[in-house]
């Protein structure tokens, strides 16, 4: 049999035009024995890493794979038929990275616009396959000129660039010959078009006569002849047109796949020459992936010293900066450390990152680094974490892959506010050509396929948006039978059931590129000759064509640049409690260990703390009683898919409260020492509760090699890696039943493993994490006022809107005063109250007031505004604007009523109003004599401030409504908690938050009146029946039992559910009298909603 | 229950009673009503089918006075100044009205004032209402200010200032009240009172294609008949003109002096308004009546409408030859057309598929659209015909054997052949085997269009015959 190589594959990173993964083409063409196999997407490289990866696994499965030949086809916009671009050498790939690069950077995100003229200024060392175009039936292809008309030169596009036209391919060959010598080939395929042979036959004599040999290709868009069905749906998905609709503009038949050698060469019988062309083609090429040497900016590297010697220089300088003496076991950690950077040559991977922290600290941006490697002690001399590493015990070299001499991963987290100067300043330092984001593959997730797949085979939106209804939340990894089913519609019918079939097969396919949030890659010598790099939607931002795993293959190292709301309301309330209390603190030098903090948190009092906020850690604080820090790591951890699917959390707590001993499992006897997972384990009472452990496990009880248990772990982390997960499954539970280990244990490591899958939390970033969860709740302890101020500064961020933030101040006997004209600033600001502080309300809470009139009105301020006409004088504010804050009443400092403010305001002349209309108001206004208005009964102003505030200082809307729910037997929140376990109750409120949690079906709502708040729990059983209540209502009334647990934590189990909502409307005095057909009147004029909108969480 | 795109989101825009009594409410994004109810029935606006309505609605009240306003999206405004004694005092005639409008299936809400602004806010609030002549104030006075449909930032103003009904808002002094917001506020509370008047706009007429004649000696000559058809064409030509448009169909009523009616309509292929066309078209179709019109004792009344129109640009738009070509053939279509009727001449379109038996198809000739692909992209310039000049309807089993081809029971010596062209059928309407398509031609010079079904059984077929 002849011998193969396939040099024109079309993976689906050529966007809707592939049809198979770069994943299966590597299989089949090692399946098929092909010698090599060339990726050549649609100007990208951007699925080249992936059959990298895929041929590399194969290679030490089988210790032989197809080699893989990078590639580009480059398709033009110019008319230029599509030419297939391979890179002899490394030279030549910079060269072709630049040429797409180029095109890209012309064109608008995703697209790059080609001319002949740059591959001919770039084309040196490249090898060049001219296509000529198929001369199939289809319909000539529009070329997609719309966008153009930016770049220099200007172009014409030729009409039909399509229609076969022998001279111009001549021509061009000619053209390429000249300036490429022997490096030019003319591709053929056989697309079974009718008449095949005669034309392999022409284009035979035309290589002849140009003198450029003929090489064959199948032009494959997928891997196996099945996949032409979702070929077609993509098809129709990029031209936008139905299956019916589609006509020609889909492949006449199935026969773009990878064909086995035989057929290939059976297809070419009359040209031999073009397939034995094929292996020669692939020698020439000397280039691989393996080349891409990665290196290191060299900018924090002073010169004169290695970048080994500066760093151990600052380790050793900061190690003293932190302790003065350094400390014994600190020393020997740090000398261990240093010693594997050194051998890995991994110095200026630390220099970088220490670089931008310094940049950050320089510009007192606070930051945190996490990660494996952000909780060494190297990092913490450094700065770049504020883990001591005296107080959890991190093993360094767990954490760093030796054999790969791989980079190690070090997120840093600034705040969110102010991360974007840290990103320019990254871009000034290192410049565009060398720092670029890295990508993320945005792909189909089951939402998005369905709903394209739908329209492809013409279903109705009505019916497309019913299936993908179904799906809630959209991670899922494929539409299931029962989620069609909740769509209310038949999987069995058969339009439906292959609209399903099909978008199950697109699920996973990428879609797009975009940046990722925050990953950057540095380089010393110019990234844009390493890998292609494009603009983003984000002006003066760019993007590589690799995403987080590519870069990982090729170990180039990456460093995440990222936002975290924590850090930017901690420095706000250090910044507050250094101004107003005159003390100094940071990250690291917040006292550690206070037992108040911890006394706080085992009473769940977390509002507003970091990560333990919500419900589910809320719940969980009390049961597992933090004293130390490292519980809060735990606490961090536990409350996570992972442990919870692996069903890790109940065994910890029972062990932890000394319920159920402490032991390891262990293998039989003769398969190891049986404490074997005591060192694993140790820390956890022996339970798993990490990401580490569970990795850790896979290599000591079922013996993966190291290799493995990193595969393991990346096939976890990609979502959906073509089913790879599941071959570890059997490798994992069966090598650990197969040692002696029982296999429900066996099984459920193995559950957790999955779990950790999206939302993995190794025990490094938990330290990083509970570190943050330390810092803000011991300022909540501390500095109650300055935490909530600092908090309600960062909005949006956490879990509790601002009406929760101020009533929890208020629980903690902090003041809170009103938004006033005459004391307020645009941020909320602390005020001397007697010795204690106490916080005033900004103008930043009125919703739809702005931070320019804000400025305004304080710089005219003065010594304080007298009247309401005062500030409409001096401030040149617009009528607008004063009519916002009549509404939100910041005039009762001028002692007036708000009903008459606002009466007033209305006539006010606008400084903004135009002449002719000005007219109708009275320029100098004369004193008006006029009756007093009806006045203001409570409830109204309480609704009034929650439309302007969306939270009242007056009164809970739920007080208004006491009396009435009173009438029904109904308890108030604080009932509810001091109900003992078992009784049946009933409880109303405002909903706070509604959450589902995974895919249990079992739904969470915080109630809240004015008396506190109740945490309900729906089953799923009830969830279908009070869907309607649960989902649509602002005020519930649940009926059922209170459930109270030893540690004290109350719910209220719903019986029953009911929608209340109605009831808000008796708080405005003119509660509805008449019967109205325009439900609009309900809504105010700016759209706000009087009752602000829970907060759901999926 | 009806969506709407407003704010970047699909939200409910009208709801039955049903469903606000599952507690959806207008403006509620569809997203969170569907997660509330899973199973709702969703249909998108249709602001022009529902101004329709609304004018059909008006249409039937002008029965009852002839100033019918609109007032979109669902209200009509009816002056029935000096009509009410008509139907029986104004109690009976409001009524009348919502019992009437009720019983076709409407959700009527009305109400009778001296204003129109006055009426308007009763029927929303007060249903059935009738306002004693001058007394319109004190019957709106308790109606909250929303009644009144200002705009909505003054009518939360008014709100705010613990104004709510229209009475309160209205005991305030006038310049308090023209200070805050205009005179126009002011006009608009006088209107309502009655101490300004709005003024009515009746509705617009719709361009009416229809034209009529009446005989005062009935006719039966069948010249005159014609002549008739022509003049009428010609008029009803001018107010088509008038409009840009032209009529697709046409129908022609006679009414016989003995109360019997006849009615025949014609249709053509494109929007037409040429006066001796549309006479030549009636005259094809009364030739082919197998009951010929029969005029008894004469026609006293003719009338010639347009039923269906579409825009068509000026004629003096087509002079060039080509067009002119094609405008003889729309003709010809359309006389053959009212004779033999439109079913039954067809012509073929190109259909964009590679399926070769589905590649064209015959269409009623004067409905068939102008196919987006043309004819001659399938073909390739000095390149033989990839497709065959006969091609069967159905495709003839075949044998092929090693040395000849057997095909109606004769043995076909091939001398050459090319392929295949591989087809693979549609897999969305139906799974069968992809077919080979081959050229072939016999001994004898004769070329065949033949096919393999790649099925495990592979099956020849001859589709076509070349030459």
């Amino acid at each position: 049999m002849s011998d193969y190589a396939e040099i024109a594959v079309t993976t689906n990173f050529s966007f809707l035009r592939g049809a198979s993964h770069p994943r299966e083409f590597a299989l089949t063409a090692a399946a098929l024995g092909y010698a090599a196999i060339g990726i050549a997407d649609r100007n990208t490289l951007a699925g080249v890493v992936r059959a990298y990866d895929a041929l590399n696994q194969i290679g030490e499965k089988f210790g032989a794979a197809p080699r893989l030949l990078v590639g580009a086809r480059l398709v033009f916009i110019d008319g230029t038929p599509d030419i297939l671009a391979y890179p002899s050498d490394r030279e030549a790939y910079g060269r072709l990275c630049r040429l797409l690069s180029a095109g890209k950077a012309r064109a608008p995100k995703g697209e790059c616009f080609l001319t002949l003229e740059d591959l001919y200024e770039w084309q040196n060392g490249l090898m060049l396959v001219v296509l000529p175009p198929e001369r199939s039936m289809n319909p000539p292809e529009q070329p997609g000129g719309k966008y153009w008309n930016r770049g220099d030169p200007p172009l014409e596009i030729s009409r039909n660039n399509r229609k076969p036209n022998l001279k111009a391919v001549q021509g061009l060959i000619e053209n390429l010959r000249a300036r490429a010598p022997g490096r030019v080939w003319l591709g053929v395929s056989m697309p079974h078009l009718g008449d095949d042979a005669r034309r392999l036959a022409e284009w035979k004599r035309v290589a002849e006569e140009a003198g450029i040999p003929l090489i064959a290709t199948n032009d494959a868009l997928y891997h196996e002849p099945e996949r032409r069905e979702l070929q077609d749906v993509v098809t129709c998905i990029r031209e936008h047109v139905t299956l019916d609709g589609a006509g020609r503009l889909l492949e006449v038949n199935a026969e773009r796949y990878l064909k086995p050698r035989a057929e290939m060469a059976a297809l070419f019988e009359d040209a031999p020459e073009a397939i034995a062309e094929t292996i020669r083609f692939a020698d020439r090429i000397g280039f691989s992936l393996d080349q891409l040497k990665y290196n290191y900016p060299d900018e924090p590297v002073p010169p004169g010293k290695t970048a080994q010697q500066h760093l151990e220089d600052l380790a050793w300088q900061g190690a003293a900066a932190r302790y003065g003496a350094i400390p014994d076991k600190v020393r020997a950690t740090l000398a261990k450390e240093l010693a594997l950077i050194g051998k890995m040559e991994i110095a200026p991977y630390f220099l970088t990152v220490h670089d931008i922290v310094q940049f950050a600290k320089s510009k007192s941006i606070l930051c945190q680094g996490r990660g494996s490697a952000a909780n060494s002690a190297v990092c913490f001399v450094l700065g770049i974490t504020a883990v001591d590493p005296t107080e959890i015990d991190l093993l360094f070299e767990r954490f760093v892959s030796q054999e790969r001499k791989e980079p190690p991963d070090i997120d840093v987290d600034f705040e969110h506010e102010r991360r974007e100067d840290v990103i320019q300043n990254i871009y000034q330092r290192y410049g565009h050509h060398r720092a670029a984001l890295t990508a993320t593959v945005i792909c189909y997730r089951p939402r998005s396929a369905i709903r394209e797949v739908g329209k492809v085979f013409g279903l109705t939106e009505d019916v497309t948006a019913a299936l993908a209804d179904g799906v809630w939340g959209s991670w899922g990894e494929s539409l299931r039978e029962n989620e069609v089913r909740q769509g209310r519609l038949d999987p069995a019918n058969a339009l439906i059931a292959r609209a399903v079939k099909m978008a199950n097969e697109l699920i996973g396919f990428p879609r797009h590129l975009s940046q990722h949030v925050g990953g950057f890659v540095l380089t010393r010598d110019r990234l844009d000759e390493i890998v292609p790099v494009g603009p983003a939607a984000m002006e003066d931002r760019h993007f590589i064509e690799w995403d987080k795993d590519d870069i990982d293959t090729l170990m180039m190292m990456k460093v995440d640049v990222l936002a975290l709301g924590m850090l930017t309301c901690i420095r706000k309330a250090l910044d507050l409690i250094r101004i107003h209390e005159g003390k100094t603190f940071d990250l690291a030098t917040v006292p550690r260990e206070d037992p108040a903090v911890y006394d706080m948190l085992c009473k769940a009092d977390a509002i507003g703390v970091f990560q333990v906020e919500s419900r589910a850690q809320m719940n969980m604080l009390p049961r597992l009683a933090p004293r130390n820090f490292y519980d809060l790591v735990i606490e961090v951890a536990i409350v996570r898919p992972g442990p919870i699917q692996g069903d890790m959390v109940h065994p910890y707590l029972r062990r932890r409260s000394g319920a159920e001993k402490v032991d390891y499992p262990s293998p039989s006897p003769g398969h190891g020492p049986a404490d074997e997972l005591r060192d694993v384990l140790g820390k956890t009472m022996g339970v798993p509760l990490f990401q580490e452990q569970a990795m850790k496990l896979a290599i000591v009880a079922a013996k993966f090699t190291a290799e493995e248990a990193n595969g393991l772990r990346r096939s976890m982390a990609t979502f959906r890696n073509a089913g790879t997960i599941d071959s570890f499954r059997e490798k994992l539970v069966g090598g650990m039943a197969a040692r002696g280990y029982a296999r429900e244990f066996a099984e459920r490591c193995f559950k957790q493993i999955e779990g950790f899958g999206s939302y993995g939390f190794p025990e490094s970033h938990a330290a990083s994490f509970a570190h943050l969860v330390y810092v803000s709740a011991w300022i909540k302890k501390h500095h109650p006022a300055a935490f909530a101020c600092a908090l309600l500064n960062s909005q949006p961020m956490g879990f509790y809107a601002p009406a929760e933030i101020v009533r929890d101040a208020r629980d903690h006997d902090i003041e809170v005063r009103p938004v006033d004209v005459n004391f307020s600033h645009w941020d909320n600001t602390l005020e001397a109250n007697g010795s204690a502080l106490a916080l005033r309300l900004g103008f930043r809470q009125i919703g739809g007031f702005r931070e320019d009139w804000a400025l305004a009105l304080i710089a005219a301020r003065g010594n304080a505004y007298d009247a309401v006409d005062d500030v409409s004088r001096r401030a040149h504010l617009p009528k607008r604007a004063l009519v916002i804050l009549a509404e939100a009443d910041c005039f009762q400092s001028v002692a007036m009523d708000r009903r008459e403010t606002l009466w007033a305001v209305r006539r006010l002349a606008d400084s903004g109003q135009l002449p002719l209309f000005a007219a109708q108001f009275v320029e100098e206004q004369p004193e008006e004599e006029i009756d007093p208005l009806p006045s203001m009964p409570l409830s109204e102003h309480v609704l009034a401030d929650y439309r302007m505030l969306r939270l009242s200082l007056r009164a809970h809307l739920m007080f208004f409504l006491r009396d009435l729910f009173r009438g029904e037997g109904v308890l108030s929140c604080a009932e509810i908690s001091a109900a003992p376990d078992g009784v049946p109750a009933s409880c109303a409120g405002i909903v706070l938050t509604r959450q589902m949690p995974g895919d249990a079906g079992v739904v969470f709502i915080t109630l809240s009146d004015e008396t506190g708040v109740t945490n309900v729990v729906v089953w799923p059983r009830l969830v279908e029946t009070f869907r309607r209540a649960i989902m649509g209502a602002r005020l519930l009334l649940i009926e059922g039992k209170v459930q109270r647990s030893p540690e004290g934590v109350v719910h209220l189990v719903a019986d029953r559910v009911f929608d209340r909502t109605a009831e808000l409307s008796r708080l405005s005095e003119d509660a509805p009298q008449f019967e109205t057909h325009t439900h609009d009147l309900a809504r105010h004029p700016r759209n706000v909603r009087i009752v602000p909108r829970s907060r759901d969480f999926h | 229950m009806v969506v709407e795109k407003a704010e970047n989101a699909l939200r409910l825009s009208a709801l039955d009673r049903k469903a606000s009594a599952l507690g959806l409410s207008i403006g509620q994004p569809l997203a969170d009503a569907r997660a509330m109810l899973p199973e709702l029935k969703v249909m998108a606006a249709n602001e022009p089918a529902d101004l329709k309505l609304l004018e059909r609605i008006a249409d039937w009240c002008e029965r009852f006075t002839p100033y019918v306003a609109l007032q979109p999206p669902r209200s009509l405004l009816l002056d029935v100044t000096g009509v009410a004694h008509l139907f029986g005092g104004e109690e009976a005639l409001i009524d009348t009205i919502r019992e009437r409008l009720r019983k076709q299936g409407l959700i009527v809400r009305g109400a009778l004032a001296g204003t129109s602004l006055a009426a308007r806010a009763l029927a929303r609030y007060r249903d059935g209402t009738v306002a004693p002549p001058g007394e319109d104030g004190r019957a709106i006075a308790p109606l909250p200010v929303e009644a009144l449909d200002f705009d909505p930032e003054t009518t939360h103003a008014l709100r705010h200032a613990g104004l709510k009904t229209i009475g309160q808002v209205a005991s305030r002094k006038r310049a308090e009240l023209t200070a805050r917001f205009g005179a126009g506020f002011v006009f608009a509370l006088d209107a309502a009172f009655g101490r300004a008047e709005k003024p009515v706009s009746p509705r617009n007429p719709l361009p009416d294609y229809r034209t009529e004649r009446n005989f005062a000696e009935p006719v039966t000559s069948e010249e005159i008949i014609r002549a008739t058809l022509k003049s009428l064409a010609g008029a009803l030509a001018q107010v088509l003109e008038k409009n840009g448009e032209g009529a697709r169909r046409l129908g022609a009523v006679f009414f016989r002096a003995d109360g019997a009616v006849a009615r025949l309509a014609i249709e053509t292929g494109a929007p037409t308004r040429d006066s001796a066309m549309i006479e030549r078209l009636f005259r094809e179709k009364l030739k082919s009546l197998a009951d010929p019109l029969d005029p008894g004792f004469g026609f006293d009344l003719i009338r010639l409408s347009a039923g269906r129109t579409q825009k068509s640009e000026s004629i003096a738009a087509e002079l060039d030859a080509d067009a002119n070509a094609q405008k003889e053939i729309r003709y010809l279509i359309d006389r053959l057309a009212a004779r033999f009727g439109a079913h039954r001449i067809l012509a073929f379109r190109p259909n964009d598929t590679h399926i070769p038996e589905a590649a064209w198809m015959a269409q009623p000739a004067q409905y068939a659209e102008d196919s987006k692909i043309e004819w001659k992209r399938i073909r390739r310039e000095k390149e033989s015909p990839r497709r065959p000049l006969r091609f069967f309807a159905k495709a003839e089993p075949a044998a092929m054997l090693p040395s000849h081809l057997r095909w109606r029971s004769v043995a076909r010596a091939l001398a050459a052949r090319e392929g295949p062209e591989r087809i693979a059928m549609e897999w969305w309407r139906h799974q069968a085997p992809a077919r080979d398509y081959y050229c072939a031609e016999d001994d004898e010079g004769r070329r065949y269009w033949l096919y393999r079904s790649a099925s495990d059984l592979p099956q020849w077929f001859v589709q076509g015959l070349f030459a």
